[in-house]
């Protein structure tokens, strides 16, 4: 096949990938704003685009290995070819809108390495898997970091309970634009960068660009412009399941979750220590509805978010393979691949019109609720 | 493997950030609610403490980016 059709063929699912990873990822920093009122949903999904957006012209540091040092990539290792990228993104894609149809906040991050290592396997055999970095950059902070968030915003919970009385506690609601504000942000510094490596990593091994050199301004625009323009299309599903599903968040909760959520993104990135996004956001809602007296966390909806943790790599990574046999057939299976993974995407669509959700059938609370006093039984 | 004292470095500045900025947050509201005269200017001290430590993450999150772009 021709490596111009190729490469274009890559950057189209990879912009796509990004335009999944920014709706599937707008629950992290606004489904608690918008369970609470503290905005509104179209509002707030407008609000986190534009931080997104921002966050991607911010960034100027794309990773070296787009799987983050999972597969053995590089001199002495496996050279991963347009080919394979295109058959890893396939899997990530397919997996991201699995999830988003369940309504499950899956790593964006982890359906990527997941197609990745899947087609890798495939392409080169086990041993490009670095088993280390697998255990010690993916499922060892998998298991921490919702742990880490949810012990830091039960404190944080409890916190602000303690302090304050009922009457004050709709206050909470301005300071969660803020926290909810720096989540978006961090977003889009971070998870842009990934497509950006991929297109550029493309570009690269088809010629098209001279090796060892960053991404073009053009491919930082593109890929700041597809995760925005995901983010603000909503992913309404992750957002139920974050705002609503896991416990009823109150305004002091909502505020207490995103701090904590902030805290621990920017503190993990600065002090060298990666937690994804996701698993933090979902650690801090689960921990802020056992720090409210009275609330109570729906474990049967948390337990299936942690199955989707568990799954996310090894279901990404077998789609990801199958996409890898077919690639390599030549040009015929590199079309009939693409050509599955389209019918795959209108299918999930499709399938996704049957319960259709979006911001007008969102629960939003109306104003004052959560500080207005309980009514008192009528003496007889 | 797995830098155990990374984490517990990443779980101890999470927990006691967190912690401050709903505190100062959280005593703004609570110090904002009364009638005494002292009660409002220390609750606009705690709201421009806890918008202080947004500000501190902002920068952690576009400082170095920003001293990049501009060459500083």
């Amino acid at each position: 096949m021709d490596p111009l059709i190729l490469v274009a063929l890559v950057i189209a699912l990879a912009l796509f990938f990004d335009f999944t990873n920014g709706f599937h990822d707008t629950a992290n920093a606004m489904a608690t704003p918008i369970a609470t009122g503290a905005l509104g949903p179209k509002t707030a999904v407008a609000l986190a685009a534009v931080l997104n957006l921002i966050g991607a012209f911010l960034s100027t540091e794309v990773a070296k290995t787009i799987s983050g040092g999972l597969i053995r990539e590089g001199d002495g290792g496996v050279q991963i070819g347009p080919e394979l990228i295109l058959a890893g993104l396939i899997g990530a894609i397919v997996w991201n809108l699995v999830t988003w149809l369940l309504g499950l906040p899956s790593s964006s991050s982890h359906a990527l390495f997941g197609g990745l290592i899947g087609a890798s396997v495939v392409g080169a055999g086990f041993g490009v898997i670095d088993g280390g970095v697998l255990v010690s950059k993916i499922l060892i902070p998998a298991v921490l970091a919702p742990v880490t968030a949810g012990v830091v915003s039960y404190l944080a919970t409890k916190i602000a309970y303690a302090v304050t009385r009922k009457r004050e506690r709709d206050g909470f609601k301005k300071g969660q634009i803020f926290t909810s504000s720096l989540v978006s942000l961090a977003h889009g510094t971070n998870d842009a960068q990934k497509t950006m490596g991929v297109i550029t990593l493309a570009l690269i091994a088809a010629g098209f660009q001279t090796v060892g050199s960053g991404p073009e301004l053009w491919v930082i625009a593109a890929c700041a412009i597809a995760i925005a323009a995901g983010t603000y299309s909503g992913g309404w599903r992750i957002i139920r399941t974050m705002g609503r599903g896991i416990t009823d968040v109150e305004p002091a909760q909502g505020f207490a979750a995103e701090a904590a959520t902030t805290a621990t993104i920017l503190a993990s990135t600065h002090l060298g220590f990666a937690l994804s996004t996701t698993q933090v956001a979902s650690g801090s809602v689960i921990g802020t509805g056992i720090g409210r007296k009275g609330a109570s966390v729906r474990w049967r909806t948390a337990g299936r978010i942690a199955l989707g943790w568990l799954i996310t790599i090894p279901a990404a990574g077998l789609v990801g393979a199958a996409a890898a046999l077919l690639v390599q057939l030549g040009p015929g299976g590199i079309v009939a691949a693409v050509v599955l993974a389209l019918v795959a995407i209108t299918g999930i669509f499709l399938w996704s019109r049957r319960s259709h959700v979006d911001h007008r059938n969102l629960h939003q609370p109306e104003p004052g609720v959560f500080v207005r006093p309980k009514k008192r039984k009528a003496r007889r | 493997m797995i830098d155990w004292m990374a984490f517990l470095t990443v779980f101890v500045a999470a927990l006691v950030s967190a912690c401050i900025a709903v505190t100062l947050f959280s005593l703004g509201l609570r110090l904002g609610d009364g009638t005494a005269a002292w009660r409002r200017p220390v609750s606009v001290l705690m709201f421009v403490l806890c918008a202080a430590a947004v500000v501190f993450g902002l920068y952690l999150i576009v400082g170095d980016h920003l001293l990049t772009l501009f060459g500083a």
